[in-house]
């Protein structure tokens, strides 16, 4: 699999919370290469990877598939878009961008930016509000686009130096992208789970979809891979991961211990970078929910580290990608076991 | 006018860096007028026609707002300013383009996950910024980049709603287009063109280019600031885009000859062409140098209203700038022999 090529269509993907459908089939076409794949009315895509054996215990493998973004909530007068946020977005983060509207039809559009002399002495905008400029009057945008419609900034994969890429969504394509590696890396290779997948919607808005996801595919293990927080300029190491130096595995009182420990000593043995995320409770991410789905479902995190999270210039480096995929590689084939 | 303000934009020259602009703007004139490039880097084109009763000059500011690295620090990271006037707010989660290799960096802050309400909704000033270019150490950055090194803002030359175009650099790149079809539509009289630099950071091209040249009357093509957005006022909007050119009045470097800013709206009037003036005295140009050079010259501005101006996205009605293109044509015919 040409991870770069892949994670490219993936972050390209339109996939606001809510409005997963166009980057869940793009997911779901890279899966079935590996998998017997469904897609639900939630927006969830689900695999079943090879035979299921009544003996081995199931797997789940997942991550989920909405990103962060905005929604039109209002047409103004003046045929601006009124917008509110779709998931925990970074409104320091939109003022000038140029967006996409996803009304009827694909809308450019740009973010108004107040200038200086409407802002107040404070420095903050006389209103909190954003708006998109589609260049439209009332009359012609409410032909083209409703409430409800979502917006995002779509800024496509490029590389950095080194292996370092930026793009929107990001937040969570490099996860899925990482499970696929994984699955590509264990075609034809004997696994001592029954394996299955998970790409999950609405994450961002309380992840809903993993809740409901988790539940149809039962599992007894699950490992959630998503994003945390890299090392920039402006944090010390002692709070944060560091870019490029492998998955990092969570530990927390929400997780399964048991299998946090595992996948060190699987890291450990095989010989693969990591990073320890201690959380002191919950985990911010589908792991919250798929742990304590139907009886209860043993959860891991692996984070992908990233800088300038629910930012449309998300930065990351390829080889954690490859390296969280090849640790859940080496995972399923049982190398943790002496 | 379009595919040459394109071009026009999508180059890079922040002010003191404005040769990449000049030599495309000398490759469009050089067969339609005599050239001078002067030490500060003005280029003064001028074009025989007709002997007239008074000398004429118009002027547009090549340079565009942007940013400069000022260090290299420790972690690779660069340390910047702003170039003229940007406000920090518009910098944030953009790419950038830094040096002379085009190196890609991406500008933002701490996760909005780990930051307090309060810092939620304030603007990062500059000072606690730095550009991201992927590089983990001074050394492996100044292979790329110098302090010094021009920066400027990625943005897409985009078409959008109805008539309107987006870019970063259309002040004042959308005179520079103006006059060069005014040179390649050869006027009728003896007129001098000036092309000039670092108008963002206080008008200095403009200084010495009205210097050499003399003039008796002077035409500034310009782009100004245009609040027509949701929230503000209508006396606060200053001026609005698709009603026309703005002639001004005052700003708060000119006050503007009366009788020439009475002819504008006379000739505006009189051939059916929308003209508008500031409803908010700020903002100034080059005017502000060259209505005081030597003896004084009588000064006009004709500007595009611009909206979210000295940002990456800066948006202008096509309408206008042709409506501005047919003004100045007529205004200057209504000079020469004044």
């Amino acid at each position: 699999m040409e991870l770069l090529k892949v994670l490219g269509e993936l972050c390209s993907a339109h996939g606001v919370s809510g409005d997963e459908n166009k980057a869940s089939l793009i997911a779901a076409d890279h899966l079935r290469e590996f998998a017997t794949v469904t897609v639900d009315a939630f927006g969830n895509v689900y695999g079943h990877v090879g035979e299921q054996d009544e003996n081995k215990q199931t797997l789940m493998l997942e991550a989920h598939i909405d990103e962060i973004g905005y929604i039109v909530t209002y047409i103004t007068d003046e045929g601006f878009l009124k917008i509110s946020n779709c998931g925990g977005t970074d409104d320091r983060a939109i003022t000038a961008q140029q967006v996409s509207v996803l009304g009827r039809e694909k809308l450019p559009g740009i973010v108004t930016s107040v200038p200086p002399h409407l802002q107040k002495d404070s420095g903050e905008d006389s209103d909190d509000s954003f708006y998109v400029d589609i260049g439209l009057t009332k009359q012609q945008a409410e032909q083209l686009v409703s409430p409800g419609d979502g917006v995002l900034v779509e800024n496509k994969l490029e590389c950095m130096q080194g292996h370092l890429v930026t793009s929107k969504a990001l937040d969570d394509r490099c996860g899925v992208a990482a499970v696929l590696l994984a699955l590509d890396k264990l075609k034809n290779k004997q696994t001592s789970y029954n394996i299955c997948v998970l790409f999950s919607a609405q994450e961002e808005t309380g992840e809903r979809g993993a809740k409901t996801g988790s539940y149809k595919l039962d599992a007894d293990l699950a490992v959630a891979v998503d994003v945390s927080f890299a090392k920039t300029h402006y944090e010390s190491e002692d709070t944060t991961g560091i870019l490029g130096k492998g998955v990092m595995i969570g530990v927390a009182p929400s997780l399964s211990r048991e299998l946090s420990d595992a996948f060190i000593s699987t890291a450990e043995k095989c010989g693969i970078a990591y990073q320890i995320e201690v959380m002191n409770g919950r985990t911010g991410t589908d792991a919250d929910q798929i742990s304590v789905t139907r009886t209860g479902v043993k959860t891991v995190t692996l984070s992908i580290p990233q800088r300038y999270m629910h930012t449309p210039v998300e930065v990351i480096d390829l080889m954690d990608v490859e390296n969280t995929a090849a640790l859940i590689a080496e995972f399923v084939q049982g190398r943790c076991e002496k | 006018m379009k595919e040459l303000l394109k071009n026009l934009c999508l180059l890079n020259g922040i002010s003191g860096d404005e040769g990449r602009v000049r030599e495309f703007i000398i490759s469009q004139i050089k067969d339609h007028a005599q050239l001078t490039v002067d030490p500060l880097g003005n280029l003064i084109a001028f074009c025989k026609g007709k002997p007239s009763k008074n000398r004429v000059l118009v002027s547009a500011h090549m340079d565009e707002v942007g940013l400069i690295v000022t260090y290299i620090n420790s972690d690779g990271t660069l340390k910047f300013d702003c170039v003229g006037g940007v406000d920090p707010k518009v910098v944030f989660a953009k790419r950038v383009r830094v040096g002379d290799q085009s190196v890609l960096g991406v500008i933002a802050h701490k996760a909005v996950h780990n930051i307090s309400k309060d810092e939620r909704i304030k603007t990062v000033p500059f000072e606690n910024l730095v550009i991201d270019i992927g590089c983990e150490s001074r050394e492996q950055a100044e292979k790329l980049v110098r302090q010094g090194d021009s920066v400027h803002f990625v943005s897409e030359f985009l078409e959008f709603g109805d008539g309107f175009v987006k870019c970063k650099a259309i002040d004042d790149r959308a005179g520079c287009a103006m006059m060069i079809k005014l040179i390649q539509d050869r006027p009728e009289y003896d007129t001098y063109f000036t092309f000039v630099v670092q108008e963002e950071i206080g008008l200095r091209g403009a200084t010495t280019a009205s210097y050499s040249v003399d003039p008796d009357f002077a035409f500034v093509l310009e782009s100004t600031t245009a609040s027509d957005i949701p929230g503000a006022e209508n006396d606060k909007k200053v001026c609005e885009l698709g009603k026309g050119p703005v002639v001004s009045y005052m700003d708060r470097h000119t006050i503007y000859d009366k009788e020439m800013y009475d002819l504008a709206f006379d000739t505006a009037k009189s051939n059916n062409i929308p003209c508008q003036t500031k409803s908010v005295i700020a903002g100034g140009n080059d005017a502000g140098a060259i209505h005081i050079s030597r003896g004084g010259v009588r000064t006009t501005a004709v500007s595009l209203p611009c909206r979210y101006l000295h940002s990456p996205s800066c948006v202008i009605k096509q309408s206008d700038m042709d409506n501005a293109y047919k003004l100045i044509k007529l205004l200057l015919d209504r000079t020469y022999n004044k």
